[in-house]
């Protein structure tokens, strides 16, 4: 039973911070045998995915024609996940990439969930915009849902 | 990436160039079989941080600017704290600076590891990238995600997170770790150096095209260590400068084609910063477990071809590696640990100049205080838009002598030719969508 949510994203690039926003206020909710940690950089996931049974990742996300404030929730199953550029995060290896790499060395957990948060704008010393703010309460319930249904099961 | 025939001459094109930090974009045009063209576009905004630094306290740039990357946010606290410092005409101490090496040291084991393990080794390796690697190499890769963790946790205990270290102020630290906190990471460090021993003996298998560059190389050198932390600016060409004179040797100029500012060296013109420069110029300050194992891999004294800079990485987490054991040891075996984690630095008026070794490269910011600490000016240079014009020079004599490859196999290739710098996109306020336009 140990079960982690990760925000991931850069607090200084507009709508990129709220994967950390998110994460910032399920961990305030103090769920117990929940632990959250923020990150900006995605590869970092791959240190925290092995030997978990439940983790949720919190990104920012663009999709064609969606909607910002959108929230996504992808569960991750057996089939490889597109590597299109999904997760916005700057670097060279996004979520995406770094689920893929845990997969190829047997790393994922026994569940894992993407809630993505379709981004307006991730400038470099932008603020969050206001469609993102508005729905960030409901990308808290998205994950503590997905958290919720491993313990009803 | 796009293709496109137009007339006589070919047009290659990389919209997002894939294994490099940051997002940018190549675009390299032929004509009448000629490579007419090399731009390298950066899209990061320029200079935002530079603005956003105005006005605001002496103490702020360290936290402010670590920001700017997420991979080598200690080179940006570590450049701010010495220019700020320099500024108010203030000394640190040696406890202090022995510190600030070992979180450095902590940064160029993530940071080097990820880019030789994630990004460079499957160009050499013959796959697509990191995950399909993964398949067929997984010791490969645990081996780098291993290295890359030690790194994290060096970072973790002395800068007090993983990413953008929150320990680290103007004068010092907040806290230094305990001795014993400090001799608990040995073994896993001893573990890393064995580790980064076997990543040069991987890289070193690699094939590497012929590609001796002659450019101007240029780093900072010190009376005794590798250069990390600290110390002052050495050229190939035979120049030695104070970091207070890199305004002088340096000028900034625009291009069209880029946001980022390229840098020039007076009378040289483009210049390299990192690995390949570091370890040419100071290939004598190499500690001797790196020496042995940069003599194993047969580098020798000096090295000019940007491929083989996955070596001499490799060598420099070694150095890495081996420098935080030294450090380690010799903390725990004086008083240092009672020292005083940080000195006062008062506000003054006054310029103030920092430089270090950032993984990729020489990283620069100069301050202006005014006399209650208010930041006037804040410049900053980060080592890829210093290699940005050397970069398009490797990739047109690259590109002219493979014009017979097809466009899909020459651009994999001038995208491998890129990642030899490491580019950090997101820093280079400054940086990268490879388009090699063939038309």
């Amino acid at each position: 039973m140990s079960a982690l949510v990760v925000g991931i994203g850069n607090p200084s690039r507009g709508d990129d911070a709220v994967g950390p926003l998110v994460a910032e206020r399920v961990a305030r909710l103090g769920l117990v045998g929940v632990e959250v940690v923020t990150h900006d950089e995605p590869l970092a996931l791959v240190e925290h995915l092995a030997g978990r049974d439940d983790v949720v990742v919190v990104d920012a996300v663009r999709s064609s024609g969606g909607r910002p404030g959108t929230v996504h929730v992808i569960r991750v199953g057996p089939a490889p996940l597109h590597r299109d550029p999904v997760a916005l995060g700057s670097h060279g290896l996004g979520v995406v990439d770094a689920v893929e790499l845990a997969r190829a060395l047997g790393r994922l957990p026994r569940r894992l969930t993407l809630v993505g948060v379709e981004a307006e704008g991730v400038e470099v010393g932008a603020a969050v915009s206001d469609l993102v703010r508005d729905r960030l309460e409901d990308a808290v319930r998205a994950v503590v849902e997905s958290l919720r249904e491993r313990v009803d099961r | 990436m796009t293709h496109k025939g137009v007339g006589e001459g070919r047009e290659l094109t990389a919209e997002t160039l894939a294994r490099v930090e940051g997002e940018g974009a190549m675009r390299v045009v032929v004509h009448d079989g000629l490579v007419t063209d090399v731009q390298l576009r950066i899209y990061e905004p320029p200079r935002f941080f530079e603005a956003m630094l105005r006005g605001r306290g002496h103490t702020e740039p360290p936290d402010l600017t670590s920001r700017i990357c997420g991979i080598c946010p200690v080179a940006y606290e570590m450049s701010a704290c010495h220019a700020i410092e320099d500024a108010c005409g203030v000394d640190i101490p040696e406890d202090i600076a022995l510190m600030r090496r070992l979180l450095y040291c902590g940064e160029w084991i993530e940071s080097h590891t990820l880019h030789v393990y994630l990004l460079h080794a499957p160009d050499f390796l013959g796959y697509p990238g990191a995950i399909e690697m993964a398949t067929d190499h997984p010791d490969v890769v645990e081996r780098g995600l291993r290295l890359k963790q030690a790194g994290n946790a060096l970072m973790t205990l002395v800068g007090g997170r993983a990413v953008h270290p929150v320990n680290v102020k103007v004068g010092g630290f907040y806290r230094f770790p305990t001795r014993a906190e400090l001799g608990a990471l040995r073994p896993r460090l001893q573990g890393a150096l064995d580790d980064a021993l076997a990543t040069v003996t991987m890289a070193s298998g690699f094939e590497f095209p012929d590609f001796e560059q002659d450019h101007e190389y240029v780093s900072l050198r010190t009376d005794h260590d590798y250069p990390i932390e600290a110390g002052s600016f050495v050229t190939s060409s035979g120049h030695a400068f104070g970091v207070d004179a890199f305004g002088d040797w340096v000028a900034e100029e625009h291009v069209a084609h880029s946001n980022a500012l390229h840098a020039r060296l007076r009378d040289a013109g483009p210049y390299v910063v990192g690995p390949l420069a570091r370890y040419t110029l100071n290939h004598d300050r190499l500690p001797p477990t790196a020496r042995q194992a940069a003599d194993a891999a047969g580098l020798g004294a000096t090295c000019r071809n940007p491929f083989r800079s996955i070596v001499v990485r490799a060598v420099e987490i070694v150095v890495a590696c081996e420098e935080a054991l030294r450090i380690i040891d010799d903390w725990s075996d004086g008083p240092a640990t009672d020292a005083a984690p940080a000195v006062e630095v008062p506000a003054r008026a006054g310029t103030g100049h920092g430089a270090t070794e950032a993984p990729r490269g020489t990283l620069y910011q100069r301050y202006e205080l005014a006399a209650d600490g208010t930041v006037v000016s804040a410049q900053i240079v980060p080592p890829t838009s210093q290699n940005q014009a050397s970069i398009e020079s490797d990739l047109r004599g690259f590109v002219q002598a493979r014009l017979h490859l097809d466009t899909e196999e020459l651009t994999r290739q001038c995208e491998q030719a890129i990642r030899n710098y490491d580019p950090c996109i997101s820093c280079a306020t400054h940086f990268l969508d490879l388009t090699v336009d063939e038309a």
